[in-house]
């Protein structure tokens, strides 16, 4: 019996690798969808969190081998011992207990240090460069309100900057947050009952809508395309509806698109009557 | 009258729809194993079930003819709702079972198996059984049949998969509405009970938020608008990204089953004051009160027929009141939503400002405010001296429609019996719609079903709406730039906005 439990661990901890490995190249990974590496976050602040992901995934990978090989060695030599061999007992040594102490401590002060640079990109300075070297500025886009169900969007006037409380040219959207390609822009994000949480995945960025904050967030996007929006906070029974569009495209049809909302919003009505 | 019934995956059936001896039939198709999934049901109104017993049967069962059930839903034809399916003609015949065939839109949708219905020659009618779709080669346009005895003649017309666009806003509808409208559109689903505002009772055939004129209809584009971008300050969420063939269909649902639910009222209205378990209890109670009466001054007066006698006579009277009269009321009623909801999609019926949006100026906004403050519109007297919502009108009591009994809350109520707040206009929160021409439309054709009046037309010319509407628009901006010219309480509008 001792030999089966022996095999099931060491099948088990085989099969668990196994699937781990290939799963990237079963599209069992990160969602993107259009780019080139699969699985690749399409923000700058992404691809850093992606770097960091992965490395805590190498750290685990190999701890997670070695225990495995551990616990497969130690279960046969226990199921296949002959009577008469004496067992050692590990129990209370002094050695190990400074290794598996000090090694794991280390692991997770780099971990914690290494880590401060990303952290610091995302809850309090700007990250990205342009091209000659300067920092971005972060550009302040919407504001962001959620409710059950659905996120109402207020967007400053072309050529305006987004004020806190509402002005008479503001621009509104539900469901559908515009943003300029490749520029740092941040969102207010708030909400108006429950918490919600504003989710992007393929950008990787997520925040919690906590009631009676106004919360910034910001995050570039690299390719010009349509992102899924989701709540990532369970809010209520029509937490599912809350499913929205994020749009990054060029500035130019950013302004442009603008422009359109605008006109449709301050539409009077007026028709020339057909001569 | 024509009624089709409407069910994917069946077989073909043909039944006569008979109703009372009036034989409203049309080709009934199609039915066995309409989806799976519980059984969903049409409510009837309360008033349906205290009719009378046979007046109920009858009612109901017109109903069922009419409008079928959700699993198994029957398209009256003389509505104008979009109902689905490719229309197309006969071309010419291409050998045993084929045709040549033109087509109204597109052409490469036709899936094999789709029922096919026709329209005219020697082929449609109810005795024919069910031809199908076996084949479509969109580039020579040849449909071949499955299922057909004869061939159709060059000229023919018929509709392939009929009832496909109600079908799928059926199925929209049950995912996504369903749980608060109710299935039969009563506003009454599992979760619209805990809210409020609640949600559209469709079944008046009346929508708030419209672009049309006092009285009548909503128009596609309305619900259109409303499906795609919710109702702020409601529960009403935007389903933008549910898709443009989606939402049409969802919104032709919706426009039925505002028509059933009007269909039932107006029908059971015309019942209800001879033929209901209540009108007869009450004539029965006033006879017997004015007995007494009599009785009590000695006077010589007649015993009033019991209770059971007077139910007995009642349905003698509706047997007959059904066989000569109930057809023309039930004609007459289809006419009535027929027209109204034909006329709504007409474009005289849509508020069309006669004038451009009067500059939006400190003036204006003054003509605005002092109109606001007038006896002509009353604004004031609902919205409030600070336009917050809190007017006198508030405070009171109001009767019931129709009646002398009062409400037992204080404040305004719609015609669904909910309780009503004037709009807080300083929250910059407009449920019908931000654009300046929203605002106009409210004010011009009022809020169906609700007090807000209609002004256009005749208290208020076009350009005092607008001065209406600018200083309306400037209410939640203005405790920032206060309007010098503004005095007296509306000075004080100082309350930051929400948003």
């Amino acid at each position: 019996m001792g030999r089966f439990w022996a095999l099931f661990f060491i099948v088990t901890a085989v099969i668990t690798f196994v699937v781990s490995w290939i799963s990237p190249s079963m599209g069992w990974w990160f969602p993107t969808d259009g780019v080139a590496v699969f699985g690749m976050a399409q923000s700058t602040l992404g691809r850093k969190i992606d770097d960091l992901f992965y490395l805590i995934l190498w750290i685990v990978s190999v701890t997670f081998v070695a225990t495995n090989v551990a616990l497969g060695y130690a279960l046969w030599r226990g199921a296949t011992i002959k009577p008469e061999e004496k067992v050692w007992f590990s129990h209370g040594s002094h050695s190990l207990e400074v290794i598996w102490t000090i090694v794991p401590s280390v692991i997770l002060l780099f971990i914690a240090l290494y880590q401060l640079d990303v952290w610091a990109a995302y809850r309090v300075r700007g990250f990205i460069k342009d091209s000659d070297g300067k920092p971005k500025q972060i550009v302040a886009v919407a504001e962001v309100t959620a409710r059950q169900f659905e996120w109402r969007i207020r967007y400053p006037a072309r050529g305006k900057t987004l004020k806190p409380i509402p002005q008479a040219d503001d621009i509104y959207t539900v469901n559908e947050l515009h943003v300029p390609t490749g520029d740092l822009v941040s969102i207010t994000l708030r909400t108006d009952d429950v918490q919600h949480a504003f989710f992007v995945p393929e950008l990787r960025v997520k925040q919690d809508a906590v009631p009676g904050k106004l919360i910034p967030v910001w995050f570039d996007t690299l390719v010009t395309k349509d992102y899924e929006m989701l709540c990532a906070e369970l809010c209520g029974w029509g937490h599912y509806k809350m499913k929205a569009k994020l749009v990054a495209q060029s500035t130019e049809d950013f302004e442009a698109w603008k422009d359109k909302v605008s006109e449709e919003q301050f539409d009077d009505g007026y028709r020339k009557p057909a001569e | 009258m024509m009624f089709r019934v409407i069910c994917p995956n069946s077989t073909s059936r043909t039944t006569r729809l008979s109703f009372q001896g009036v034989i409203v039939c049309g080709w009934a198709l199609l039915s066995l194993g309409c989806g799976a999934g519980p059984q969903a049901e049409f409510k009837y109104r309360e008033a349906t079930d205290d009719l009378i017993s046979d007046a109920e049967r009858s009612v109901k069962s017109t109903l069922k003819d009419s409008f079928g059930t959700p699993n198994e839903l029957v398209a009256w034809e003389r509505f104008p709702i979009n109902y689905g399916g490719i229309k197309g003609a006969v071309a010419s015949a291409a050998g045993d079972k084929a045709v040549i065939v033109t087509l109204e839109g597109e052409s490469e949708k036709i899936r094999n198996k789709t029922p096919i219905l026709w329209l005219t020659g020697s082929v449609a009618g109810d005795k024919t059984p069910l031809v199908t779709v076996a084949g479509f080669n969109a580039e020579t346009k040849q449909l071949t049949l499955a299922g057909v005895s004869e061939l159709p003649n060059a000229g023919d017309r018929f509709v392939v998969g009929f009832g496909e666009d109600l079908q799928l806003g059926r199925h929209v509808y049950m995912k996504n509405c369903m749980h608060c409208h109710g299935v039969s559109g009563d506003g009454d689903g599992p979760t619209g009970q805990f809210l409020n505002p609640r949600p559209r009772d469709y079944r008046n055939g009346q929508f708030k938020f419209t672009a049309t004129k006092s009285g009548e209809k909503a128009t596609r584009d309305d619900l259109h608008r409303i499906v795609k971008y919710g109702i702020p300050g409601t529960y009403m969420p935007s389903f933008l990204l549910l898709g443009e063939r989606e939402t049409k269909v969802v919104v032709e649902y919706v426009r039925w089953l505002a028509i059933r639910g009007e269909f039932e009222k107006r029908l059971v209205a015309e019942l209800s004051s001879d033929y209901s378990e209540t009108s007869i209890a009450d004539s029965v109670r006033k006879a017997e009160a004015a007995y007494a009466e009599k009785k009590k001054n000695k006077e010589e007066a007649e015993k009033p027929l019991s209770a059971n006698k007077v139910a007995k006579a009642a349905a003698s009277e509706f047997a007959k009141y059904s066989k000569e009269d109930l057809p023309a009321a039930i004609e007459e009623t289809a006419n009535l939503l027929t027209d109204a909801w034909t006329r709504a999609e007409e474009p005289d019926t849509v508020i069309v400002p006669s004038i451009h949006r009067v500059d939006d100026t400190a003036e204006s906004r003054e003509r605005g405010r002092l109109l606001y403050m007038s006896d002509k519109t009353k604004c004031y007297t609902c919205h409030g001296m600070t336009g917050r919502g809190d007017g006198a009108a508030t405070e009171d009591f109001w009767p019931k429609p129709g009646t002398t009994e009062k409400f037992a809350n204080r404040g305004l109520h719609d015609e669904w019996g909910n309780q009503l707040k004037p709009r807080n206009l300083t929250l910059g929160q407009y449920r019908g719609g931000r654009r300046p021409i929203d605002l106009f439309r409210r004010m011009y054709a009022g809020i169906k079903g609700t007090p807000m009046p209609a002004f256009g037309g005749t208290a208020l010319k076009d350009n005092e709406i607008w001065d209406l509407v600018n200083f309306v628009m400037s209410l939640p901006y203005s405790s920032r730039q206060p309007s010098p010219a503004a005095g007296g309480n509306m000075a004080k509008l100082d309350e930051k906005p929400a948003h």
